[in-house]
């Protein structure tokens, strides 16, 4: 009986290891929910937020990836033009490489005023199977996922050629169907624990 | 230009500035970067290595884990060089990082041959050509076996010793 006992333990282990990094979240599907504590203390919840807004914009960011690092001001620059058309935009750090404090100070060099988040243990990071940074998402206000990829096609800012995520949030705010709902880009792998 | 009483500086200086540029100009030409790859011609020049293991390591300067785990590759290559495998390295560095990718290598000095991926195009279009399966993370790599297939892609730093294991199984298989 004791054996059998085990080996339900160790099978029920095993499940939770298998669930532990989720397969990345379909388009159209509904987007994992997390709650997370903002740097500056409040609250935030997906769900809320998706409710409370026409959609909501996660974003993986780092302090130390050149990648996420080029796209810093067009982070800030997306947060404040679509805050007015009803869009929020969150960062979540995952990496364990990265503290609390290098990620306010980072926020504050960067003037990004949008909520930032530790995500410890990377719990929401496995949620989305997200691989590096940055990756954002779009979520819309009933919790749909609709867009998952990079937020654009060049790390030079001059040389953008297909900006998707601004592609996608004009077309969900437009009521319609977004052209490329994925994309993919050249990141830092995210540091897990 | 002329300076009373400094001529003998003033050719001196010229000298050492005609040496300086040549000594650049050698520098450039002395490139450790096997030289640049598009997805297609990443391609091709895995399939010339055919009847050899392959293993495909994309990387950049500015990438912790890659530059971590780089010496360790290097070793990879060395121990098994007779046995046929060959690392393949290929940046992914910002064009303007050329001089940094060039630092790194002449610091590493590599055992195995190192690539740039070619600037410009879209990189979702290469990244998708290497592996559909690789979201663009760094680092990155890919095994092939001896006839040139893909068996493995490895997101993230190489998990060395399960990776030679692999690489020795296919090693041992002709």
């Amino acid at each position: 009986m004791r054996v059998v006992r085990s080996i339900l333990v160790l099978a029920a282990l095993g499940v939770l290891a298998c669930n532990a990094v989720a397969e990345a979240p379909a388009i159209g599907a509904a987007a994992p929910d997390f709650q997370l504590t903002a740097l500056d203390g409040k609250a935030f919840s997906l769900s809320s937020a998706a409710k409370a807004h026409k959609a909501v914009v996660v974003m993986f960011i780092s302090t130390q990836c050149q990648y996420s690092n080029a796209y810093n001001d067009r982070m800030k620059d997306m947060a404040n033009a679509y805050a007015s058309r009803g869009v929020q935009f969150v960062g979540i750090n995952s990496n364990k490489t990265e503290d609390a404090a290098e990620v306010a100070s980072h926020a504050k060099s960067h003037g990004h005023t949008f909520p930032i988040m530790k995500d410890p243990d990377n719990k929401v990071a496995d949620l989305y199977d997200t691989r590096h940074t940055p990756t954002v998402y779009v979520v819309d206000s009933q919790g749909k996922l609709r867009y998952a990829g990079r937020i654009d096609d060049q790390t030079k800012a001059a040389d953008v050629t297909s900006p998707d995520l601004k592609n996608a949030l004009e077309s969900l705010l437009a009521n319609q169907p977004i052209a490329k709902t994925t994309t993919k880009a050249f990141g830092c792998s995210i540091k897990r624990v | 230009m002329s300076v009373p009483g400094h001529g003998i500086w003033v050719s001196g200086g010229r000298a050492i500035v005609a040496l300086l540029v040549l000594s650049s100009l050698a520098a450039a030409s002395r490139s450790r970067l096997a030289g640049e790859l598009d997805a297609s011609a990443l391609k091709q020049t895995v399939a010339r290595e055919k009847g050899r293991v392959v293993l495909l390591n994309f990387w950049a300067t500015w990438c912790v884990p890659c530059r971590e785990e780089f010496p360790e590759l290097s070793k990879l290559q060395t121990r098994h060089q007779r046995e046929g495998l060959r690392v393949i390295g290929v940046s992914t560095d910002f064009p303007k990082e050329r001089a940094a990718v060039e630092k790194f290598l002449a610091g590493e000095r590599p055992s195995f041959p190192n690539y740039r991926k070619k600037s410009g195009g879209d990189d979702q279009d290469f990244i998708e050509a290497v592996d559909s399966s690789w979201g663009g993370e760094l680092p990155f790599s890919v095994l092939y076996d001896r006839a040139g297939k893909k068996v493995r892609v490895y997101s993230g730093s190489l998990p060395l010793a399960g990776a030679e294991k692999e690489i020795r199984r296919l090693l041992a298989a002709r």
